[in-house]
């Protein structure tokens, strides 16, 4: 009773604000604690090490850094997130977003159909896409390919991870198009009109003007979009479980297989904890570089 | 007020749920894809009956590495059914190490029905420490199937062949003549276990290192035999005398078995006696008019031809959850799910032999007289011995078959990718 | 001259616009076709005919009706325990300035940005360790026959508490984020009024607060339920039961079953799953921009 209105408000805050700390510690932070302790151990799914996991030190760590699979998989995973998130949807959404920032007719049309493929469920997106890729001249993507000359073929064989990035672009154009419509939005018309004045053809206008103020835009954009993809699971789990032979192992698939198909909990722990560390240092970037404010 | 409604509302949906659960003791099995869960289902009245339980039936995802992993991640876990199947012999040394399983050997061996089984499931049912962890009331036996239609029509030669040369031979004439595919053996990542219990193991039992357990349970990975056998699939692949499109996506039996062999695009494939009922006999979607005339079986034939050989492993492995909370009512239930009736409604609708000799005189088996000599012929059958770490073997002649379907080594690099994969997982100390 | 210009990129922009529509829309047509097709397949065909069999088949043959709801109502539960958590402590994160603020709210960015496959075998352990807590608690209050029933619904592992708990922690940080800024909107001067006026917290979060926010718990909520509703993973880790199972995982079930795979069936099923989170999407569309522009301008 002989507290402070301010000290009874701190303290209401904190109350206000506990729930939801019980349910980021229960359900984040302690299964994080648990994954660093976990890839200290040899503990398995099945096989002796089920019934007694011993503490091995950082043997995983080792086994890691020597692992091809380890290795195949970041470098799948770099090259799937800097294809479909930093390439295929960056371009394809600043494009669509530049080209809807002018009164065309249909602009409602367009954008829906851009943005139906983000409302989409990842598991259902997988199924669509394997209807377009698989099963060699029956797939949609053979049969509409075929009139252009290009031989039929089993895509998700012959270029896996080809495929991959283009779903997952498919996926994201959404994204990359909102935020930048909103970058857009945010630059004066006056600019453009000025630039026109001058006599700037459209070109001009989107390499020295456009571009250069949607900076800002474009950074969240890539740090958002980098990490989003890098969590990436159920849709390439559809897709191709990370094969044929790792060609589309991302990470997160990785660790699933190693925990799940494999049986080794410790091991795909450890994987689990170098990706936290990955994450967690991206996050930090995020925070750094955007100045959030607070 | 609000209060008191959500509770009878809670009350009420926990009824809705508790309906159906009287006060017997409730035994839950594992079964996974249709067909077996009807198998199931049409025994579980009578065993209901005659042992005064309830039986509940969860069904597990259907493709064998699905069902595995979930079914491991509860039993890891303690909340596992009290019954539940292995799909190979070799998956049950790995849980027993795990302690998942309890251990059956008395209640076996006292069982009314222990004399009629097999003397070879009583062997495969048997741990090296003389005992029992498992009961396999069925068992498939593979060899090769091959289209007699085609091969009368195209004037080669039925005649089993005698040694790998000739089966090879017998698979580039099949090429030549008619064009179509000559031979299939399982191969990839996808196909679960099958590389291994399908494909590898059949040609593995004919070559001069016929097992892979050494008498310590470690490991011998090294052997001719696997260079040889690992070998044989690259002739296979690098000739394209099999299909390997399709085993390279995500359900790589589909097309070969339920299309191409139908078709008679794929001449022969390794499989078991299911082929006959479930794959192209009368419980399939695409069956072979007049199967059994139309489709012919040879026995795998050992490499330096001496001799061919059928293989035989467990199917529907019945094991006991040992975290369950009845372990003697399941064992009940397991010995009741090893009787005849029960073992011949999965033979119905699969095609496996139960593994019994009194399914002989069951007038429903005798109803499948394309069973009934296999049955009579499977105590000659043979095994690969298997043990602690066989998961691993089994996924690492997964990716060493893969890396040849994808034509990236050779014999000997598949081997080495084995070898690196079970070290791996196993220790260098396991693996030779 | 510059009106044909532009006139030109007007035109290079109807028909960038043009393809991209096609390739974003390409993928939908053999969903939609073999949803209504009686021979459907695996790959694009024109229907012979037009049949709602498929449709049918979920609710009769099929468990779908059943899916549909245990979705619903876990992934209705997760939204409102976000909207509620998240609401209050948005509000507490907005009107406070303690030491621990910024802290806190950086860390919770890191928490989005945690692949749950990372987390999935830790996060396992704990749910059973609650679930076996949670088992024993259940055994002593209600009758034997009752306890799995129960457990179905207020079990971690196996049970709908577990799952919807799992999934409002996973999305909490980002409605904790959205909320405190519409609440850092709100002036504090209606709030000082209503304290004035004797009102205690929460006739405040009730009478002024809610209102005014309410853009902002419904961003929330929105986007929480289409990614949970998306979710594909922690159901198909954590439930079990037939009873129990949730769309996405009876959808890649029935895509799983060996020889047996229903096409029509399956496209019926997709598109049903696929409905609520089109409808959810078309309402937060407005709201994404502002979220994550929160991210930037806080």
């Amino acid at each position: 009773m002989a507290m402070t209105y301010e000290a009874r408000l701190a303290w209401q805050n904190r109350l206000l604000l506990l729930p939801g700390l019980v349910l980021l510690i229960a359900f984040v932070l302690i299964p994080a604690g648990t994954a660093i302790w976990l890839s200290l151990t040899n503990e398995a799914l099945n096989g002796a090490a089920a019934l007694n996991p011993r503490f091995v030190g950082a043997r995983n760590y080792v086994r890691l850094f020597t692992d091809g699979g380890f290795w195949n998989s970041l470098f799948v995973t770099f090259v799937f997130v800097i294809g479909s998130s930093v390439i295929g949807q960056f371009v394809l959404g600043l494009f669509a977003a530049v080209a809807l920032n002018r009164p065309l007719a249909f602009r409602q049309v367009f954008m829906a159909a851009i943005l139906l493929p983000n409302a989409v469920p990842e598991v259902v997106a997988g199924f669509i896409w394997i209807s377009m890729l698989a099963g060699g001249e029956h797939s949609t993507l053979s049969q509409v390919l075929a009139p252009l000359g290009v031989p039929s073929q089993q895509w998700l064989q012959s270029a896996p991870l080809l495929m991959i990035i283009v779903v997952n672009t498919w996926r994201g154009i959404a994204f990359a198009m909102i935020l930048m419509t909103s970058g857009l939005a945010a630059i004066p018309a006056d600019v453009y009109e000025a630039a026109r004045m001058d006599g700037a053809t459209a070109r001009q206008i989107f390499w020295r003007i456009t571009l250069p103020l949607l900076r800002p835009t474009i950074f969240l954009y890539m740090l958002v979009s980098t990490v989003g993809t890098f969590a990436i699971f159920g849709l390439i789990y559809t897709l191709t479980r990370g094969g044929p032979g790792g060609a589309t192992e991302i990470i997160g698939i990785y660790i699933y297989n190693q925990s799940f198909t494999a049986y080794q909990l410790g091991f795909g722990s450890a994987v689990a904890v170098v990706m936290l560390a990955i994450s967690a240092l991206l996050g930090a970037l995020y925070v750094r570089i955007l100045k959030v404010e607070v | 007020m609000k209060f008191a409604m959500l509770r009878t509302g809670c009350s009420l949906a926990i009824l809705a749920l508790a309906i159906g659960s009287a006060s017997a003791a409730t035994i839950r099995i594992a079964e996974h894809r249709q067909a077996r869960i009807d198998a199931l289902n049409a025994s579980i009245p009578a065993i209901e009956a005659k042992l005064g339980v309830d039986i509940e039936v969860v069904e597990y995802p259907a493709p064998e590495k699905d069902y595995f992993s979930k079914l491991l991640t509860e039993l890891g876990a303690g909340n596992a059914p009290d019954l539940f199947t292995a799909n190979n012999d070799a998956d049950v040394p790995d849980l027993v190490a795990a302690g998942y399983v309890a251990d059956i050997t008395a209640a076996v061996q006292s069982w009314d029905g222990y004399p009629e089984l097999l003397d070879v499931v009583k062997r495969l049912s048997t741990m090296p420490d003389g005992k029992m962890y498992q009961l396999d009331s069925m068992l498939s036996v593979s060899q090769i199937y091959y289209r007699r239609d085609v091969l009368d029509a195209a004037g080669i030669s039925t005649d089993q062949p005698k040694s790998w040369a000739e089966l090879l031979d017998r698979v580039r004439e099949i090429k030549a003549k008619t064009g179509k595919y000559g031979l299939l053996l399982p191969a990839g990542t996808t196909w679960g276990g099958g590389a291994f219990y399908e494909g590898v193991m059949l040609m593995l039992v004919g070559t001069s290192t016929p097992q892979i357990l050494n008498a310590d349970g470690t490991l011998d990975l090294t052997g001719e035999g696997i260079a040889d056998v690992l070998d044989f699939y690259k002739t296979l692949i690098d000739e394209d005398l099999m299909p390997i499109d399709p085993l390279l996506g995500p359900e790589p039996w589909v097309i070969p078995k339920y299309e191409m062999f139908p078709a008679g695009e794929l001449v022969a494939t390794t499989c078991g006696s299911w082929c006959y009922i479930y794959d192209w006999g009368p419980e399939s979607k695409n069956p072979i008019p007049d199967v059994t005339d139309a489709v012919g079986t040879w026995a795998v034939p050992n490499e330096d031809g001496s001799g061919s050989t059928v293989t035989v492993g467990g199917q529907s492995i019945w094991m006991v959850n040992a975290k369950g909370a009845d372990t003697e009512m399941a064992t009940k239930v397991l010995l009741e799910l090893s009787a005849v009736q029960p073992t011949v409604e999965y033979a119905k609708r699969l095609g496996n032999i139960p593994a019994r000799r009194d399914a002989l005189d069951n007038a429903d088996f005798q109803a499948l007289p394309e069973l009934v000599p296999v049955l009579q012929n499977a105590e000659s059958g043979t095994y690969l011995q298997s043990g602690e770490g066989f998961s691993a073997v089994s996924e690492g002649f997964a990716r060493a078959t893969e890396a040849l379907l994808r034509k990236e080594t050779d014999a000997a690099g598949a081997q080495q990718i084995l070898i690196d994969y079970t070290r791996n997982l196993l220790g260098d100390e396991m693996v030779k | 001259m510059v009106i044909r210009k532009f006139s030109r990129a007007q035109a290079t922009s109807y028909g960038f616009l043009f393809l991209l529509t096609i390739f974003c829309l390409l993928p939908f047509l053999w969903v939609f076709l073999a949803s209504v097709d009686p021979n459907a397949r695996q790959f694009l065909q024109l229907p012979q005919g037009l049949t709602e069999t498929h449709f049918v088949k979920i609710f009769t043959t099929e468990n779908g009706g059943r899916w549909f709801f245990n979705s619903l109502v876990v992934v209705g539960c997760a939204t409102a325990v976000v909207v509620v958590v998240g609401g209050l402590g948005g509000y507490a994160l907005s009107r406070t300035n303690a030491w621990w603020k910024r802290p806190f709210l950086y860390a919770i960015i890191l928490v989005r940005v945690l692949p749950p496959t990372a987390l999935i075998v830790p996060l396992y352990k704990v749910m059973l360790t609650a679930n076996n807590v949670m088992r024993g608690f259940v055994q002593s209050i209600v009758p034997a026959d009752w306890v799995r029933p129960t457990m179905q619904i207020v079990g971690f592992v196996d049970g709908y508490l577990g799952l919807i708990l799992v999934m409002a922690a996973l999305q909490l940080p980002l409605a904790l984020w959205i909320i405190k800024t519409f609440f850092d909107l709100v002036p504090k001067d209606y709030e000082e009024a209503a304290i004035m006026d004797g009102a205690n917290v929460f006739q405040r979060i009730r009478r002024i607060l809610v209102p005014l926010a309410l853009p902002g718990l419904g961003a929330a909520a929105l986007l929480t339920f289409i990614a949970a509703w998306g979710d594909f993973l922690m159901p198909l880790t954590f439930i079990s039961s037939a009873e129990l199972q949730l769309l996405p995982i009876g959808l890649f079930r029935a895509f799983l079953r060996v020889n047996d795979v229903d096409y029509g069936f399956l496209c019926a099923l997709a598109l049903l799953y696929t409905l609520p989170a089109i409808i959810a999407f078309s309402y937060s569309r407005r709201f994404l921009v502002q979220t994550f522009a929160g991210g930037v301008k806080g």
